[in-house]
């Protein structure tokens, strides 16, 4: 396998496809070259080509999670999203932007079974072991979305600069489809380069865990109150981070007889988090 | 895959203190730091280091961490403990006093199988005794 580092974002781009891969902090797309989810003959390292620090409302997609837990340029709930969503050294090697493109925690896909989000015909979560999966949006893939970060973002109305557009970042999502399985509309060799989170009045995110330290999330809620309103997020409860209008918007949530569970935590987490803000 | 930082360190180098567990960058027995910083080294692609400088557990032999951990009988059977004692001292480093919560938020990415854990943090409270 080879190896390239190239200093310029246009490098960069003209590197990625024909079997070559992006490489930034490595936590999640070394395990999965090592374990064949992702098979690369090239790996294109970023640190140099992808900007990494905070500059007021800005954030270079290079910005590790300890980077952003500890500045008090970042809103709340985005520094307690990365402060939770992960182990210290997770934290300081993963980037926001890699953080925003992991895939699922779903052991069907991670053991590749031959499930829907792997070009196959059926959800195995569905049918067999699901209690860290899906509670909406469930009936064509049941994984749950991982990312702290993400549903944080989402809350907070965050913005995304890739190498050739601008886009909300809820809008970098989309439910996997027969047609197209991707659960990003990140088009390939496209390369996520800049945030921009505008700053709330107030903001919080609240994370249930298996245990009391770092895990993926059971559910995630990230609220944010602005000028123009309050907006829910939430991580683990769909196979892209989870947008909500209001608590009664829990009542449409479909879920699996594994995960109503969830359910109940998302409710008691959604309330205490807007008497939060 | 190309090597990974923990591969080249075992056996090309041949310093065996640095342990292999998970091998998936979720228990920290691989813990080295980079610059200063704790990472994890079988998830790390040994090309992408560059010039940083690593410190693994064989450049901790002097540290005041290692008598503390042994003071404070901090292990079972210690396989863990190079990780751990890497992942302290670029706590210690960065807060000398760090309390009980610092310790436990800071530490948590190091797993003991054992469940050595309540020994570990007194091991670190009390690192410069």
């Amino acid at each position: 396998m080879e190896l390239s580092r190239p200093s310029t974002v246009d490098e960069a781009v003209a590197a990625l496809g024909n079997g070559a891969v992006a490489l930034a902090g490595g936590t999640e797309l070394v395990p999965l070259l090592r374990d064949g989810l992702v098979r690369a003959d090239r790996v294109v390292h970023l640190a140099d080509a992808v900007p990494r620090g905070i500059d007021g409302t800005r954030i270079g997609a290079g910005t590790t999670l300890a980077e952003l837990e500890v500045d008090p340029q970042i809103p709340s709930a985005l520094r307690e999203a990365c402060r939770l969503a992960a182990s210290p050294q997770l934290r300081s090697m993963g980037t926001i932007g890699g953080n925003l493109l992991q895939a699922t925690r779903c052991w069907y896909w991670r053991l590749e079974f031959p499930c829907r989000l792997h070009g196959g015909d059926r959800c195995h979560a569905a049918e067999g072991v699901h209690r860290e999966h899906a509670f909406f949006a469930s009936d064509f893939c049941a994984s749950a979305h991982p990312s702290d970060p993400a549903a944080a973002l989402v809350a907070l109305g965050g913005m995304l600069r890739t190498d050739r557009r601008e886009l909300p970042v809820a809008e970098l999502y989309r439910l996997p489809t027969e047609d197209d399985r991707s659960t990003t509309t990140l088009a390939p060799g496209e390369l996520i380069l800049e945030l921009d989170v505008p700053a709330p009045e107030a903001s919080v995110y609240l994370k249930a865990m298996d245990r009391r330290r770092w895990s993926f999330p059971i559910v995630g809620v990230a609220v944010a109150r602005a000028a123009d309103g309050v907006r829910i997020a939430l991580a683990g409860a769909a196979p892209i981070p989870w947008a909500i209008a209001s608590e009664a918007d829990l009542d449409g949530a479909t879920p699996l007889p594994g995960t109503a569970y969830k359910l109940d935590v998302a409710r008691a987490l959604v309330r205490r988090a807007l008497a939060e803000v | 895959m190309g090597a990974t930082l923990l591969e080249t360190l075992r056996g090309e180098l041949g310093l065996s203190g640095t342990k292999i567990a998970c091998g998936e960058g979720h228990c920290g027995a691989c813990t080295v730091l980079l610059d200063g910083v704790p990472v994890l080294s079988c998830i790390t692609l040994v090309h992408t280091v560059g010039e940083r400088e690593v410190t693994t557990i064989e450049g901790l032999r002097e540290h005041p961490l290692v008598r503390s951990f042994v003071r404070a009988d901090a292990l079972q059977c210690g396989f863990c403990t190079p990780g751990q004692i890497v992942s302290a001292a670029a706590l210690v480093g960065a807060v000398p006093e760090p309390s009980r919560e610092e310790i436990r938020h800071h530490m948590a990415g190091n797993i003991c199988r054992c469940g050595a854990y309540p020994r570990i943090e007194e091991a670190i409270l009390t690192w410069r005794d």
